[in-house]
């Protein structure tokens, strides 16, 4: 029986300043495959088309269920995680690349450093003053829970910087997810506190006006985070605060 | 702390949207005199020889040259920023965010022909005022008309969808129904503006 086979084009590159280079695998197809499994398969057998046995393709995955965001890569020109890109749903021949926005480590392994700089820019995090038995905590407000909820979905996984233009080494914007991030923790009880210094810093050179309103983030967003509107939010926001930073003093 | 960088946005989009909007709407109100004949756009343009020189100075600098030179310097700068991807993620706002830049950098070329002729050569070096008769003899080049109506063009689309970013850049328009609606009627005030455009830029050749 002749095996059906799936046909990888894949952009390696040795290491963070070695040039990058093509090579194609070819793949078995069984059903349900998808990218990840797929690299799996090179990794057991790294033989190119051409028969040679080359290093075995580098990348990053860990949950393989789209919550941790590790295997975000470049697929037929579309940033996405390469756990839930189901092979039969692709066009082949099957194109990965790196990230490009992010600095690379080696084939698909991409650095994320900038956007953990970024959360500690914005204050990602919440000032607890001391903890709570469960039924003493600050509750939630029920009428913007929901949308925490959602904000509180983002990976980190880099799929909206990687489409955003306005995000890259030409400018230094800090991206969509990190600048959205601050919306989430400025609806958190105890977080709103500060939201006035995460405002600020979204003030600052590289923040919120470094938006350009393309929306690609909105269209990439693997897990549906309605980031324009988090966006525009904070940017009244921000106007806000601008009025205050000017009149309160 | 001083937000030097957000004062200096937030003004490129206020100067953007109102200052150089009342420029656009000025030239295409005046201009548009023209599909009522030589003598209404003469009129017209004679209207405004009215106005004290010194006062129509200081709107040609203060309210033309200064947030023109500031909104394209700065625009430069941000154009700068950006690296247009429409090719790789092809929906409707990413090209527009691609021809807002397109259109800008075509318009600092433009601006600087327009500007740099009509008004400093022209009325300003040759002293000759602006006329019906000059413009109809200057548009006899058909390269001259086809330059202009694609920078009239530039301007109009680079001020529409700026009423739609403008919108979402100072959190009026929040959600995707509101920013959408508020882009279709900036297209469609793009297309209105364009065809009244066409329609004056036509008069001088079709008589």
């Amino acid at each position: 029986m002749a095996e059906k086979k799936v046909r990888f084009v894949i952009e390696r590159q040795d290491g963070p300043n070695d040039k990058p280079y093509i090579q194609e695998f070819d793949v078995d197809w069984r059903p349900s495959l998808n990218v990840v499994a797929a690299l799996m398969e090179i990794q057991k057998n790294p033989v190119t088309v051409d028969g040679k046995r080359v290093p075995p393709v580098v990348w990053e995955c860990n949950c393989l269920e789209k919550v941790c965001g590790a295997c975000m890569m470049v697929i037929n020109g579309k940033a996405r995680q390469a756990c839930c890109a189901l092979i039969d749903e692709l066009k082949q021949p099957i194109e990965l690349k790196p990230a490009r926005t992010f600095p690379v480590i080696r084939d698909l392994l991409i650095d994320r450093t900038r956007m953990f700089e970024a959360l500690k820019k914005i204050q990602g995090w919440i000032e607890l003053d001391g903890s709570f038995e469960s039924k003493e905590a600050p509750i939630q407000n029920p009428y913007t829970a929901q949308t925490a909820y959602e904000i509180s979905h983002c990976m980190t996984c880099g799929c909206c910087l990687e489409a955003c233009p306005n995000v890259g080494p030409q400018s230094d914007f800090i991206g969509p997810a990190p600048t959205v991030q601050a919306y989430l923790f400025n609806l958190h009880p105890l977080g709103k506190f500060d939201a006035p210094k995460r405002l600020n810093a979204l003030m600052e050179k590289g923040g919120i006006t470094s938006c350009g309103n393309s929306q690609n983030c909105v269209e990439v967003c693997p897990k549906s985070i309605k980031l324009t509107t988090y966006l525009a939010q904070l940017n009244r926001d921000v106007n806000i605060q601008a009025l205050k930073n000017i009149f309160d003093n | 702390m001083f937000h030097t960088t957000f004062y200096v946005r937030r003004l490129h989009s206020l100067c953007g949207l109102f200052v150089l909007g009342m420029v656009l709407f000025e030239h295409i109100f005046t201009n548009s005199m023209a599909i009522l004949g030589p003598e209404a756009l003469n009129g017209a343009l004679e209207m405004m020889e009215l106005i004290p020189k010194p006062i129509f100075m200081g709107l040609e600098i203060g309210g033309i040259a200064i947030p023109l030179l500031f909104h394209a310097i700065y625009g430069i700068y941000i154009a700068l920023q950006a690296n247009n991807n429409p090719g790789r993620f092809g929906y409707l706002r990413n090209w527009n965010f691609a021809l807002q830049r397109w259109t800008a950098w075509f318009l600092v070329a433009f601006l600087i022909w327009h500007v740099g002729y009509l008004r400093f050569y022209i009325k300003g070096v040759t002293g000759t005022p602006i006329s019906w008769e000059l413009l109809y003899n200057y548009f006899q080049n058909p390269l001259v008309v086809i330059l202009y109506v694609l920078g009239m063009f530039a301007a109009i689309f680079h001020f529409c969808n700026g009423i739609t970013t403008f919108c979402m850049t100072w959190g009026i328009t929040k959600g995707p129904r509101s920013q959408n609606v508020i882009s279709w009627i900036s297209m469609g005030l793009c297309a209105v503006l364009c065809l009244i455009t066409l329609t004056f830029m036509g008069s001088y050749i079709v008589r």
